[in-house]
């Protein structure tokens, strides 16, 4: 058997190719885990909010908590950094960075009301996922500006308090679908 | 100079090996077939040639009631795609 130098070219291109395609499969397959995993938190915020509206700020709290605790578990066991997955020190730094800005203008700066907090909020996390989509693959941006405009036109076209079961109904139903379709794309 | 793998110079079987060696943890049947763009019968043929040389672990178990079959690259089969990349590097770097 010959092999030629193009032949080879070829053959080392086609390589590179399968393992980009092997990376991107598994990113998108922790990615949609995690957002069936931020679609089921949703429902339980809203759950326990609309039990006990005065433990609401306090829920918030406890359910991301659980949530970055779980996402950091699930990176660190699907996407370890001899895959392509950053360290966990980076991933902490990347939560740190989005709850401090979050934080900053959402309770320092922004004087939002309840419905803008919440909206900021998902808009945040959406607007990661649109960024993510320029490295990724189109899917992250494809969730992140589908999502963020369904939040947006609940928080213009309904008011309280059917606002925030629609605003769990979108973001938890809509992190499940999408989670689903990028575990299957 | 190294000699070519004749296992899996094969596109095929090149693409699959590809994709277990770029993975580590082993891939599914379906997963392969997407990836590989091989059809169902295509790649049972190829993962047969490439399990008959130890290059590779087939794996069948059911997961709920629906069967699933598990990839894995082999010890064997990662050295011996190390070798058919470095024997295609060196064609390059020797200009063929």
């Amino acid at each position: 058997m010959t092999v030629d130098k193009a032949q080879a070219g070829a053959d080392l291109a086609a390589i590179d190719n399968m393992v980009a395609r092997v990376k991107q499969s598994r990113i998108y397959r922790v990615s949609g885990n995690l957002a069936v995993l931020w679609g089921v938190l949703q429902f339980v915020q809203w759950g326990v909010a609309s039990a006990s509206p005065a433990n609401a700020p306090w829920s918030w709290l406890v359910v991301d908590a659980v949530g970055v605790a779980v996402t950091l578990w699930m990176l660190r066991r699907a996407l370890p950094a001899r895959l392509g997955g950053a360290g966990v020190k980076r991933q902490l730094a990347a939560f740190a960075l989005f709850y401090g800005f979050g934080f900053v203008w959402s309770v320092l700066l922004g004087h939002f009301g309840d419905r803008e907090t919440t909206v900021f909020w998902h808009t945040l996390f959406l607007f990661g996922y649109c960024l993510a989509g320029l490295w990724f693959g189109v899917g992250f941006l494809v969730i992140g500006l589908s999502l963020s405009a369904l939040v947006i036109a609940v928080y213009l076209l309904v008011g309280p308090p059917l606002f925030w079961l629609l605003i769990a109904v979108v973001t938890g139903f809509g992190y499940i679908l999408c989670g689903l379709w990028m575990r299957r794309a | 100079m190294a000699a070519p793998d004749d296992v899996i110079h094969q596109p095929v079987r090149l693409r699959v090996m590809a994709a277990l060696s770029a993975d580590g943890e082993g891939l599914d049947f379906t997963q392969l077939k997407k990836l590989t763009g091989a059809t169902d019968g295509n790649l049972g043929a190829h993962l047969d040639h490439l399990a008959r040389a130890g290059y590779v672990e087939v794996t069948k178990a059911f997961v709920g009631r629906r069967p699933r079959t598990t990839v894995k690259a082999t010890k064997e089969g990662r050295a011996a795609f190390a070798r058919h990349v470095a024997f295609l590097k060196e064609i390059i770097a020797e200009g063929g």
